[in-house]
């Protein structure tokens, strides 16, 4: 027979874990957001892409670094594939990134990364996404796909739509509705700016879980690609308080959609072959 | 009794030491969850978009932000709200990005390589006898000239030259008489035949390479169970990971692909060992020069060969793989057909039948590897082959932004193991247990890694272990240094013996290109 304070006391664990181990939506959900942010997430990005990605990386002393990637992608249902292979610099040429972008939000992305100094194909297993993207100011999550079910999206309480460079935006808040979201992309929220004329955020500030930092990221050029709205510039600064803690200009040349790219394309073989 | 002890006082230290790191590690270093700062108005938010106004140290960040009001100002690089309507226009062209325009194709040929000065400093050793080598002080002041010639003729076919030149002036710097011969001849001077081969489809399933070349099995990253094709340098073990230590082997090898899986064939046509502590080596167990080492042939009957069968599979990757090798450490064996009858290194040839699986869930990566290994040779057992089975199983977490924990045990159990494997020159065990531990994390940008490693051979090292405690930090996208302490401890293994006094600081600046 179970002792009675065992009884008693699980109902209030249970209910502590819930409040202590949860991040309470901030806001209710706002239907209205909500459709606008499903409209940024149903906006064709395009299928069976190549691009030329560079990644100049600035510290706060003005040090440059320049990352240069060759990237492949194309849809595999609602899945995404996508192949990196680094080009510079030099003592991390041709290593390559593979990853399985599951639609599925209950199911973990798959990736693998092949070090050419090794000569070894190493699977990673990581839902932690918070990791600086090659030493950039970008994250793994941030080069995925988000879930719009994993957020609560409401309009910015103090102004609903906002002109940027001109163009008129909505200012939507999204803001993660469970602490694993929150480790998974180190966000704690984000602040929005969906352009509304074609549903592309052009704009984005993320309040970074660790070290107190806020990420700003900017489109700077939007090309429109064989009929698909693509960010062919973005600046995304890394900030404490006013200072800037490190930026990274990222751009994206010959970018190309429809090349025909075969699934075999997006695998280890190719991965330790090279492009 | 007094040599025990100081064995355990140096595994103590060590202990002690591997345990302060690693709360340096995970208490100073790893930032602490903080919390952003709220009630800031949407005005203040976007300027802060636009550094100028920010204020933002501008003394230091003004050079490297020169033209970011510019590119503000130039909005007609973001489509504005008046492009909009031309923008949805069935008549409006594209914008094409202007490099989209200019695409230069690469050369087949690409040069790359690096040079490299790398030094380590004993400073643990004590003054040395009348007669023996001081190992006080500079241990190795190598610089190193690695190439690599590329040559991609297409997607598929592709061939590779490489190779490396190196020189050790520490041994004029303290005295070439102070050093045997054989140190001289293998550490001074070195120039090798890296990576060299040639690669292509032979149909759409079908690749083939050939050429010297490197072939890693297994999932372990510290530990080798199923990895048996590639000898290691392990001239001054400890100093870098296995994986930076494979020495190439000429190979030819037939890659099978279907669906998730794929089948590999190789035949080894290069009879090649582990490159060993030198006689006179500080890492050298003892003072009498080692036997004649037998070296089979690189002919065609010492080929050997190899196959493996992979699946690569959502979350986990299962292989299996069998060789017919060359052990690559040597046993002694008696050698009774000359007068008189002498002593000679041989290595006896090896029938490997293993597994390697993988499987991930969430940050957790879960590693196992066991093999099954016949034809092991010893002096006490004559004329007697003995199997072993090495089971490995390993921990990886990557849960903590940019930071990746892992931890690997395996035990090596010798079958029908005879109590007089114990005897010197073979000092067997039954049971050889290795646990690695390891803890590496990134920072600035990148720039920074710290990595803290442990390999413990015995549960608490009774067989000898090392901690190295290393950073790398990239100081511009070519320049990167590499500095760090490696801390031993000797044990029962013949590789552990005496090397307790071989602590050493080491540091490396590599140029690449």
């Amino acid at each position: 027979m179970k002792d009675k304070r065992t009884l008693f006391f699980i109902p209030i664990l249970i209910v502590t874990a819930i409040v202590g181990f949860s991040v309470a939506p901030a806001f209710a959900d706002d239907p209205k957001a909500r459709v606008i942010m499903e409209k940024v997430d149903a906006r064709d990005d395009g299928d069976n892409q190549t691009s030329d990605m560079e990644m100049i990386l600035i510290d706060k002393k003005g040090k440059k670094r320049i990352r240069k990637i060759h990237a492949f992608s194309k849809d595999k249902g609602e899945d995404i594939l996508r192949l990196m292979f680094f080009q510079h610099p030099a003592d991390v040429r041709d290593t390559a990134f593979l990853t399985f972008d599951y639609d599925d939000p209950d199911k973990d992305d798959d990736q693998w990364l092949f070090l050419p100094a090794l000569k070894k194909t190493k699977r990673i297993a990581s839902t932690d996404k918070s990791g600086s993207f090659m030493g950039s100011d970008l994250t793994y999550s941030d080069m995925t796909s988000r879930n719009l079910e994993d957020y609560d999206y409401t309009f910015y309480e103090k102004a609903k739509e906002k002109e940027v460079n001109g163009v008129k935006t909505w200012v939507i808040w999204s803001t993660p509705r469970s602490k694993e979201v929150v480790e998974e992309t180190g966000y704690e929220k984000s602040l929005l700016f969906v352009r509304q004329d074609n549903f592309f955020v052009i704009r984005a500030l993320h309040w970074v879980r660790d070290g107190g930092y806020k990420k700003y990221m900017d489109i700077k050029k939007l090309d429109l690609i064989d009929g698909i709205w693509v960010a062919t510039e973005m600046h995304v600064t890394k900030k404490k308080g006013k200072n800037t803690a490190h930026k990274t200009i990222l751009k994206l040349n010959n970018v190309k959609f429809n090349q025909g790219l075969v699934f075999d394309m997006f695998t280890v073989r190719r991965m330790e072959k090279g492009f | 009794m007094i040599k025990k002890n100081r064995h355990s006082k140096h595994r103590t230290r060590g202990v002690i030491t591997a345990v302060f790191v690693l709360l340096i590690f995970f208490t100073v270093l790893l930032p602490g969850p903080t919390f952003a700062v709220e009630g800031e108005t949407l005005d203040e938010i976007l300027n802060s978009f636009d550094d100028k106004k920010s204020g933002a140290s501008a003394d230091t960040m003004q050079d490297v932000l020169e033209g970011f009001d510019d590119e503000q100002k130039d909005a007609g690089k973001i489509t504005t709200e008046d492009d909009i309507p031309e923008c949805f226009d069935d008549d409006t062209q594209e914008i094409e990005p202007e490099s989209r325009k200019d695409e230069n194709k690469p050369s087949i040929f690409s040069l790359s390589g690096d040079i490299q000065l790398g030094t380590s400093y004993n400073y643990a050793h004590h003054k040395p006898e009348e007669g023996e080598t001081d190992r006080r002080g500079l241990s190795r002041l190598r610089t190193e000239l690695n190439l690599e010639l590329n040559a991609k003729f297409s997607s598929s076919r592709q061939a590779r030259i490489s190779g490396k030149g190196a020189y050790d002036s520490a041994y004029a710097i303290k005295g070439r008489d102070e050093f045997t011969d054989d140190v001289l001849d293998h550490y001074e001077k070195e120039f090798e035949l890296g990576e060299t081969y040639i690669q292509g489809s032979l149909t759409n399933r079908l690749d083939i390479k050939f050429g010297r070349q490197v072939v890693v099995w297994g999932k372990s990253d510290n530990i080798r169970v199923t990895d048996v094709l590639n000898p290691l340098d392990m001239r001054e073990p400890g100093i870098t990971d296995i994986e930076d230590l494979r020495l190439p082997l000429t190979m030819t090898r037939l890659d099978y692909y279907i669906g998730d899986w794929s089948l590999a064939g190789i035949a080894v046509h290069e009879i090649r060992f582990n490159k060993n502590p030198e006689y006179g080596s500080d890492f050298y167990p003892v003072s009498i020069a080692p036997p004649h080492e037998d070296k089979p042939g690189s002919d065609f009957d010492n080929t050997e060969y190899a196959v493996s069968i992979n699946g690569i599979f959502s979350k986990w990757d299962i292989s299996f793989y069998w060789a017919d090798y060359y052990n690559d450490a040597s046993h002694l064996q008696l050698v009774l057909s000359g007068l008189p009858p002498g002593i000679e290194r041989r290595h006896a040839r090896l029938q490997m039948l293993g597994t390697a699986f993988n499987v991930a869930t969430g940050n957790w990566l879960l590693k196992t590897e066991a093999a099954w290994i016949e034809g092991f040779k010893f002096f006490s057992s004559p004329g007697k082959q003995y199997s072993r089975t090495d089971i490995l199983a390993g921990l990886e977490y990557s849960g903590f932004t940019d930071t990746t924990l892992s931890i690997e045990a395996v035990n090596r159990h010798v079958n029908g193991f005879d109590e007089a494997l114990k005897l010197a020159p073979d000092s067997a065990q039954q049971n050889e247990f290795q646990w690695t531990a390891r803890a590496s994390r990134n920072y600035l940008n990148d720039t920074l890694t710290l990595t803290l490693l442990v390999s413990t051979f015995g549960g608490i090292g009774e067989d000898g272990a090392y901690q190295r405690f290393s950073a790398d930090y990239d100081i511009t996208d070519f320049i990167q240094i590499s500095t760090g302490v490696v801390l031993y401890s000797s044990g029962d293994l013949a590789v552990f013996k005496n090397i307790e006094d071989n602590d050493r600081l080491f540091f490396n600046i590599k140029y690449s290109f």
